[in-house]
């Protein structure tokens, strides 16, 4: 392989992971906090949609952004709401948000624009060099000619990982995911928190839909998230529920789908079926692999009961 | 109760609290000054943790009023309970395992700052808890550490949060005697210091020896009231039980019979590769209890879950009537006679959402009755739930009766009634009493006595000495994952049971030592 | 990942026996509860109608006509309802067992990959030996593919959830890919495989209607389901499995062994659910044709609120409603993937309603 292909590569590995990461980061929120984010792929969906139909009505990006956060909060305010209030199971809550989200921007789609298949058409959100650095040799282009939300996703990676190891608040946020009721004794209000932080990290799947409409596509279609919300579920767990790592587990699944585009243009005998195959592929192999080391919040996927 | 100070620091009136059916707590007057030692007696079920729940605002009374420092406390929850000044040890911790000492320390706790100052915290804990005797070190993690230290994290959580009031809900029950003692030192410093503390327990020697008054429990109301130096053992006993306690059980009037169980160097090893269970061997006749004492979580529980076949063992023989059953499942032991009463009723021994005729057959439904060709019988469950619910006295509305809706004393009757109405060789009971009320573990008792009686054999795991010493026709003691002993009655009394329990080999002190060697066999050295 | 039974979440699995009056009593209830949750769907989604300028009264109204007003829409749904019917049985014996399987859509799809290549290659078969030979290739390679995930979490602690979802788009993919590559049907516009052989249809049920004989079928596996859970010792240890891992394990039930031979019931039965649908509906394997069908098969349980014997009614229902909601978007332009916002939010309002109802029962 030659350098420019590898360059291509990481350029390709960067851009897929970013939609990705922001996912993964939302989903870390959640499940620190003690609820499942299965919903995450809903709450990505949603927020591709509203970012691209917000843009494309006011052509104001910034707002549609907006619209994108606002669209995956209020999904994780929904799942919020029936696992703290309601006690519901956490996965198939996750589970129904995304038939929801599916349903509903298919719908509304077609309900707002008309016709069968409508298509909304943006401009994606170009790159963003920083300057200076984009200079430097090689990794230059690579690393600092992003578009702006790029560069967002991993410096929230960064400061999550701050926030959760330096903070208070990241002591609550675990401190609900790993034992409620210690939490409560200690005045804190666990259902509050867990509330919170679903909602949080459903504005950060919503902006992770969002980086896909707006800035990779430049337009929304039917159940465009392929998935993605679920490859986040298990960039989490190859990160161990830890900020850093979960970003370099959202880099291994990019550069596994960004290595597959690659060798479709090669001509090789595969199909390009097979090759979409094998970011799923390779999550499952990467989870068998991780076995039983995997630790859990240990209270997640429980309900908190004061009495 | 008696009250020097003429403002107290607690005033709690007429709570009332009740859960279901049960009133736990029935209009309750409790008044604590400051530096003063209040324990707080009854025994499981009377009505002490409620009563503190409902202070500390975990729980919310049905009625009452809670004065504190000159302070209503209404409808409170613990955020305001701890900023009034109140701090609680839990029974069970309320520690994030996952989590370092210091960090536990720092959660929910404003000093630490919104970017936790690590190192002033560590400091401050370090110097406060040498300064108490409760010497700890901020950066283990508390997954960790043993019971007592965790206890000790605990305590440094409250005053480091400048606690006017300690509660401590039954802080010596999981301790070893020489873990008691430093904590009670540690209590008297904190009294002198001007704190009151509630000192909630079942064991009246200890609160006789560290309180300043004491407050009798019983059945959800206070029966008696006084200075600890005006009380003696007996007098507490009688208001605690509402009766004179039982005469300690006869011990077994005919020789034991042939031998059932034995097991030679069992060791288990949990997920992780800890070693749980070491070398442990013994033997169990017909017409015997061994009785097994022990602080909790030394391999009780693993003793129990590899003998009934639930978890495997790592290395060692069980025989079971001249059979190995090392390597045969839980359910052909239970076939085989090998009875069960695992701790855990609310997910272990029984399934709360099953009916009662289903939760008395859950252990038999692959065999005869309860199956019929590849059917489940449920005429069959029916009629034996009618049976057995008759012959031990379980209340319930039926075989249909689901199991969530018996009381706490009526579902370990079912479970007696599952695993005893087997008439099984063997029966593995495993603190069989706890958590329930004197009647019901009265009842426990005597028919673990019947069954010894008619030939059984028992091994009774207990961590409560009282019932180890008054039903072991021979006592072990369970230490580190070893079983010490066992020792024949007449060899054995609380002190060198005591002594055993913090990994003492029996006879280092002044004993007999051969008597001693003949009857421990593998454990000495 | 660790099993999910940390504090036995008692809103799925548990649910009592109970005797005959008892059991009257509690159908009755559940009938008013799930009642409630629809009609608390519909409303919600009537909101989504208003949003997108449609009135919702003319929309549903057009829904119930399109779901119930011929002979042929009844056939219609009926036929999209069988394949619901067995995925949706499946998918409530696992939850019993607290297996979250979700992996309906993958298992459905290789279960039709399989049932079509068995048919297609052995055409001159009579429709005796083909037909059974062809829906029983069908139920293994459903059974295969959702043993995978069973399999992955007992050895190797993949959370279900994550295992069967991935399989999901392997599965799907799998299609794709037999579809434009052996199993293709040269020329054709549309990736599908060639006609299937007339020996390979399955038989209709009703004389003069498009109704299939898989519909009989399903109505046995639904009798089936009900008899092994309540009726056998397999059924008794699904139960104590999903109520706690630990009185399972104490009451002598191995763990992977359940895990393991409940995802291969629902495996076999969404892989016939697969073969249905090639040799019942569409007559060859054509792309997408389980798409959404898994996660369905997950609202269907939980509308059935985990009752095999329920799972009739739930089923009938979500085949009746995206039967009409074709109809809908033909008739009066609304467009059909609003009855997806329906059955999510059916499925967050019994979810609520369960849990409501444990609180209760917890005191």
């Amino acid at each position: 392989m030659n350098p420019t292909v590898i360059l291509e590569l990481l350029t390709a590995t960067i851009r897929i992971a970013t939609p990705l990461l922001f996912a993964a980061l939302g989903g870390l929120i959640s499940e620190s906090a003690g609820t499942f984010a299965v919903g995450t792929e809903g709450m990505m969906l949603a927020g591709a949609f509203s970012g691209a139909v917000v843009t494309f009505t006011t052509h104001l990006a910034g707002l549609g952004l907006l619209a994108s956060a606002i669209a995956g909060a209020s999904l994780g305010g929904l799942v919020g709401l029936a696992t703290t209030r309601f006690r519901t199971d956490h996965m198939v809550t996750g589970l129904a948000v995304n038939i929801i989200a599916y349903g509903l921007t298919s719908f509304l789609l077609r309900g707002l624009f008309g016709g069968q298949a409508p298509v909304i058409a943006l401009p994606t959100l170009g790159p963003v060099p920083v300057p200076g650095l984009v200079s430097l040799p090689g990794v230059g282009p690579v690393l600092f000619d992003q578009p702006g939300l790029t560069y967002a996703a991993f410096g929230l990676a960064a400061a999550l990982h701050v926030c959760l190891s330096r903070t208070r608040l990241g002591l609550t946020l675990r401190a609900v995911g790993e034992n409620p009721t210690a939490a409560f004794s200690l005045g804190l209000e666990p259902s509050a928190w867990r509330f919170a932080a679903v909602v949080a990290g459903g504005a950060l799947a919503g902006l992770g839909g969002a980086v896909l409409s707006l800035q990779e596509l430049g337009t929304f279609t039917d159940g465009m998230t392929h998935g993605r919300g679920f490859i986040a579920l298990a960039a989490i767990v190859v990160g161990r529920w830890k900020p850093l790592a979960t970003a370099l587990g959202c880099l291994l699944f990019g550069a596994t789908s960004a290595l597959a585009l690659n060798l479709q243009g090669w001509g090789l005998p595969l199909s390009s079926y097979v090759l979409q195959m094998t970011p799923y592929l390779m999550a499952l192999i990467v989870l068998s692999g991780l076995g039983r080391h995997v630790r859990m919040p240990a209270a997640i996927g429980t309900s908190f009961l004061r009495d | 109760m008696t009250n020097p100070s003429p403002t107290p620091l607690l005033e709690m009136r007429g709570i009332c609290k009740q859960y279901g059916h049960v009133q736990a707590n029935r209009n309750i007057d409790l008044a604590i000054a400051q530096g003063r030692i209040v324990g707080l007696l009854g025994e499981n079920g009377s009505g002490k943790s409620t009563l503190m729940k409902v202070l500390f605002g975990m729980v919310r009374a049905d009625a009452g009023t809670i004065m504190f420092r000159g302070k209503p406390l209404v409808n409170h929850r613990p955020r305001e309970a701890l900023a009034a000044g109140i701090g609680m040890i839990h029974q069970h911790f309320m520690l994030v395992e996952a989590m370092t000492v210091a960090e536990n320390v720092m959660l929910g706790w404003k000093p630490a700052g919104r970017w936790l100052r690590r190192r002033t915290v560590a400091r401050l804990l370090k110097e406060k808890s040498g300064h108490y005797g409760l010497d700890l070190d901020p950066d283990a993690l508390v997954a960790d550490l043993s019971f007592g230290r965790r206890q000790r994290v605990e305590i440094m959580k409250a005053i480091l949060r400048g606690a006017k009031l300690l509660i401590l809900d039954e802080p010596t029950s999981n301790l070893s005697p020489p873990e008691v003692t430093g904590l009670l030192a540690a209590l008297r410093r904190l009294r002198n210091e001007g704190l009151g503390i509630i000192f909630i327990s079942h064991k009246l020697g200890e609160v006789l020896e560290v309180c300043d008054d004491v407050v009798v429990l019983r059945a959800g109301e206070i029966t008696g009231a006084g200075p600890a130096a005006d009380a003696t053992r007996a007098s507490l006993a009688r208001l605690m039980v509402g009766r004179e306690l039982a005469p300690p059980a006869p011990p077994a009037t005919s020789a034991p019979g042939a031998e059932v169980l034995q097991t030679v160097g069992l060791s288990v090893r949990d997920n992780l590769g800890v070693e749980r269970l070491h070398q442990v061997g013994f033997n169990l006749c017909a017409g015997e209890i061994l009785a097994i004492a022990g602080v909790d979580g030394n391999g009780q529980n693993e003793l129990a879950n590899v003998l009934a076949g639930v978890t495997p063992a790592t290395s060692g023989r069980i025989v079971f009537q001249g059979a190995d059953i090392t390597r045969r499942s839980a359910r052909a032991r239970t076939a085989a006679g090998l009875a069960y009463i695992p701790v855990d009723r609310s997910s272990t021994s029984l399934v709360p959402g099953m009916t009662v005729a289903e939760n008395l057959g859950m252990r038999d439904f692959e065999r005869a009755p309860f199956r019929k060709g590849p059917w489940l019988d449920r005429k069959a469950f029916q009629r034996e739930a009618a049976t057995r619910v008759t012959a031990f006295q379980v209340r319930c509305t039926g075989p249909d009766a689901l199991v969530q809706t018996l009381s706490g004393g009526n579902q370990q009757k079912l479970v007696i009634a599952r695993e005893i109405g087997r008439q099984p060789k063997v029966l593995l009971a495993f603190q069989p009493t706890w958590g329930l009320d004197p009647g019901a573990a009265q009842y426990v008792l005597e028919q673990v006595l019947a069954l010894r009686a008619s030939g059984g054999a028992i091994l009774f795991i207990s961590s409560d000495l009282d019932e180890v010493l008054a039903l072991g026709d021979r006592v072990g003691v369970m230490f580190d994952g070893r079983l010490l002993g066992p020792l024949p009655r007449g060899e054995f009394d609380r002190a060198r049971l005591g002594f055993m329990m913090v990994g003492a080999e029996p006879g280092a002190r002044s004993l007999p030592t051969e008597t001693f060697q003949a009857a421990a066999g593998p454990s000495v050295p | 990942m660790e099993t999910l039974t940390k504090d036995p979440d008692p809103s799925l699995a548990e649910s009592p026996a109970g005797s005959a009056p008892q059991l009257v009593d509690r159908w009755r209830q559940g009938f008013l509860l799930i009642g409630t949750a629809v009609l608390l769907a519909f409303a919600v989604a009537a909101i989504a109608l208003g949003v997108a300028g449609k009135n919702p009264l003319v929309a549903y109204w057009s829904l119930i006509r399109g779901a119930f007003g011929s002979v042929d829409a009844v056939s219609f749904a009926l036929n999209k309802t069988t394949p619901y019917l067995l995925a949706g049985v499946g998918v409530t014996m696992c939850f019993r067992a607290r297996v979250i399987n979700i992996g309906g859509e993958g298992q459905i799809a290789v279960g039709g990959i399989a049932a079509a290549w068995v048919a297609l290659a052995l055409p001159s078969l009579p429709a005796a030996v083909l037909i059974p030979m062809a829906l029983m290739a069908g139920g293994i390679a459903g059974a295969f593919w959702a043993a995978i995930a069973g399999a992955l979490k007992i050895y190797r602690n993949v959370h279900e959830v994550l295992g069967t979802l991935m399989l999901n788009f392997v599965g799907t993919l799998m299609v794709s890919e037999a579809l434009h590559g052996s199993m293709g049907e040269p020329g054709a516009g549309f990736p599908q495989s060639p006609l299937l052989a007339e020996n390979a249809w399955l038989p209709g049920l009703v004389p003069g209607t498009d109704v299939h004989s898989g519909l009989l079928l399903a109505v046995v596996a639904v009798v089936g389901c009900h008899l092994l859970l309540w009726h056998t010792p397999f059924g008794f240890r699904l139960r104590l499995l999903g109520s706690s891992e630990s009185a399972a394990a104490y009451a002598g039930v191995s763990s992977a062994r359940g895990v393991l031979e409940v995802m291969l019931l629902a495996g076999c039965l969404a892989g016939l659910a697969g073969g249905v649908e090639v040799l019942g509906v569409h007559y060859r394997l054509i792309e997408g044709f389980s798409s959404g069908f898994g996660f369905n098969a997950v609202a269907i349980a939980l509308l059935a609120g985990l009752e095999p014997a329920a799972v009739l009614p739930a089923g009938f229902f979500f085949g009746f409603l995206e039967s009409g909601a074709l109809a809908m978007q033909r008739e009066v332009g609304v467009p059909s993937s609003l009855v997806f916002v329906i059955e999510g939010l059916t499925m967050v309002f019994v979810l609520c309603a369960m849990g409501l109802q444990t609180r209760q029962r917890r005191v």
